[in-house]
């Protein structure tokens, strides 16, 4: 497997997951929407897989890499919240940011190696990277629900708030498996848990801010102030996943460069 | 006491409290944290646990007790990290003191006065709450719980146990018992064990090839792995061909011929055959990538372009050494990155080799790390995985009581 493929495994991923938010806008039954857009996930991870076998390595080691597993991790979290909840729009827009981070990966590719610095052999390597991954996803998702409710006309219903909640809560759930398998990580790597690099210092930013999301969430009534709060976490999140590349504060000064 | 104006008043007391360490960085200077050194650290910490217990035993009675624990006080100081986080972050960490942020200590944000009473206040909350949540732990949700004390303990470690941590780096001969190393503040420090390298040993990946532009002194974006003989790329224009690989080779003086040499100092290299795929022309000849004892060797496949190797990236290194420690008793270990070796309190982290020497390397540098505070935060952090899991298993079902509701 090579990157050179991946045009025809995202093409075919992609027309099932058009399939399956067509599906789930019209209305059609839950399942088959959700089969289809599980039809594209598993076309996605099967190309994930080879060029897993093909480096002889993880794919996670380089920013683009670390994109093929959120666009996979996207459309998988998009249909968990639509068998949960039926919202009829969630797969379009789960499809719609996946498809984002491939043409990024299509339009930047990049030149693969096999080698994997002996820091990066070890057993949190997987789990680590797999897991915030994953939360990136749930916080992508609730980001888009967030705005969703936000430009909406009425006020969010009660149901629609607590399904932000129990997105929030999962992605928050897996920032905290991230970090705390990164901090046991690093103490068997360097013999620190914890050193304030940039990378760290955003991850612990955004982890604080869903937090306080968590804290105010019952008490704060205007929505508005909520809505915000999320996108805001959201956009510390980006800054922690890519930003500190950009960041001049941070150039030179991270580990976590890639 | 109406919302507003709880939040109001939290907020202007966390603006003081901010304000308080601004003053006390620009009187005092950097915060240093000798002075937590064991058995004071402990003592201190020790103390302020005994402290929050009073507060929160009395906060029914005192209401600006009371005032520390509430609501608006956690959702405040929680808010207040966040802000702090994210100057930390944008800051730029260096010893420097000039111009505005270094004068507030932001350029070295961890001692900085202002992050630290902030941090302290934020600790101060959640051990409340954790209080709180122990003594009426039957209405508390088990996540909650579990991270509010994790989060805690890990703050108390990380505050109180900030000068008990000791690191020494020691650069190890191979067959020089060794029982010294230099800390991070420069300073000779004994070690309780002897350490005695008996071997470095280092794998390395495959070597690469890459066209070099001498005109405009950049690296070809491709590459040409050689992991076996016949390995072929097309780079710049370019077709290579790998025809030999020598994993250590050398060549004579008065020769660019490489030849199969087991000798330390040996460098890879890979004989080159190159097609111009526009005009057919072709070049061929040896590359190498060089050692300590031989130059590194180009294929010019043109007046600008030419074919090199940089040395090979290490894939695993270790250090075969054995430790004598206060006792007498003698033992062999092998430690590798992400493998540390623990002598009592003290673990052992490779660190470095003989970058220059690579895979010939006769040095290895360790790092000695004494954390007396280790266990603490290790049984912290896999009670915060723990609350993680429990948080993702019932985060759906909190939904449905409250649709029930």
């Amino acid at each position: 497997m090579t990157w050179e493929q991946l045009i025809w495994y995202a093409a075919v991923a992609i027309l099932f997951w058009v399939a399956g938010a067509v599906m789930a806008f019209r209305g059609s039954r839950k399942w088959t929407a959700a089969v289809a857009s599980l039809a594209g996930s598993a076309v996605f991870l099967t190309f994930i897989i080879g060029m897993w076998i093909a480096l002889e390595r993880p794919p996670m080691r380089t920013m683009g890499e670390t994109r093929l597993w959120y666009s996979f991790f996207l459309s998988l979290a998009g249909v968990a919240v639509y068998v949960r909840w039926q919202y009829k729009w969630i797969l379009s827009f789960s499809t719609l940011m996946s498809v984002v981070f491939i043409c990024v990966n299509l339009l930047k590719p990049e030149i693969h190696s096999k080698s994997l610095m002996p820091a990066l052999q070890s057993v949190w390597f997987v789990p680590h990277v797999i897991v915030y991954m994953f939360a990136y996803a749930m916080m992508g998702a609730v980001t888009i629900f967030a705005l969703y409710l936000w430009l909406k006309k009425y006020d969010a219903t009660d149901e629609e708030l607590s399904a932000c909640d129990n997105l929030v809560r999962i992605g928050w759930a897996f920032l905290t498996l991230g970090m705390i398998m990164g901090a046991l990580w690093a103490k068997q790597a360097w013999g620190d848990f914890w050193t304030w690099d940039p990378k760290e210092t955003w991850a612990a930013a955004t982890w604080l801010s869903y937090l306080l999301y968590l804290h105010i969430r019952g008490h704060v009534k205007d929505q508005n102030t909520l809505f915000a709060l999320l996108i805001f976490s959201f956009l510390l999140l980006q800054m922690c996943w890519y930003g500190i590349n950009y960041l001049p504060s941070a150039q030179g000064a991270s580990i976590h460069v890639y | 006491m109406t919302l507003q104006w709880g939040y109001k008043r939290a907020f202007v007391r966390c603006a003081l409290l901010f304000v308080a360490g601004t003053a006390l960085q620009i009187a005092f200077g950097d915060l240093d944290n000798g002075f937590l050194r064991y058995p004071w650290g402990l003592i201190i910490a020790l103390n302020y646990l005994y402290l929050l217990v009073l507060i929160h035993f009395q906060k029914d009675r005192w209401k600006w007790l009371s005032q520390l624990a509430d609501h608006y006080a956690c959702t405040s100081s929680l808010a207040s990290m966040v802000l702090m986080t994210i100057i930390f972050g944008l800051t730029r960490q260096d010893p420097s003191t000039e111009g505005l942020v270094g004068l507030l200590g932001f350029s070295r944000m961890t001692s900085s006065w202002a992050f630290n009473i902030m941090l302290l206040y934020f600790t101060t909350t959640t051990g409340l709450a954790v209080m709180e949540d122990l003594q009426h732990i039957r209405k508390r949700r088990v996540a909650a719980v579990l991270s509010h004390l994790a989060v805690f303990v890990l703050l108390v470690a990380a505050i109180f146990g900030s000068g008990d941590k000791l690191r020494v780096t020691v650069t190890l001969q191979e067959g020089t018992p060794t029982h010294w190393g230099v800390s991070r503040a420069g300073e000779k420090v004994d070690l309780p064990f002897v350490l005695t390298l008996e071997d470095f040993a280092m794998d390395e990946y495959a070597p690469k090839l890459y066209v070099l532009d001498a005109i405009t002194e950049r690296s070809s974006r491709e590459f040409l792995s050689v992991e076996e003989v016949g390995a072929e790329a097309t780079i710049e224009g370019w077709q290579l061909k790998a025809v030999e690989y020598l994993d250590m080779a050398g060549h004579m003086l008065d020769s660019d011929e490489y030849r199969a040499m087991e000798h330390v100092g040996a460098a890879p290299a890979v004989y080159v055959k190159a097609r111009n795929v526009m005009t057919g022309s072709t070049v061929e000849g040896w590359v190498s990538c060089g050692s300590f004892v031989f130059e590194p060797s180009y294929l010019f496949l043109d007046n600008r372009l030419a074919v090199a190797m940089p040395r090979r990236e290490a894939k695993h290194y270790l250090s075969r050494m054995n430790i004598v420690d206060e006792d007498g008793d003698k033992r062999s270990v092998e430690i590798e990155v992400n493998h540390p070796a623990r002598v009592g309190a003290w673990r052992i982290y490779q660190m470095g080799y003989d970058t220059e020497r690579g895979r010939w390397s006769e040095v290895s540098v360790v790092e000695c790390v004494r954390d007396g505070w280790y266990s603490a935060i290790h049984i912290a952090l896999w009670t915060m995985l723990a609350a993680g899991v429990v948080m993702f298993l019932t985060a759906g079902g909190r939904k449905r009581k409250e649709v029930k509701r």
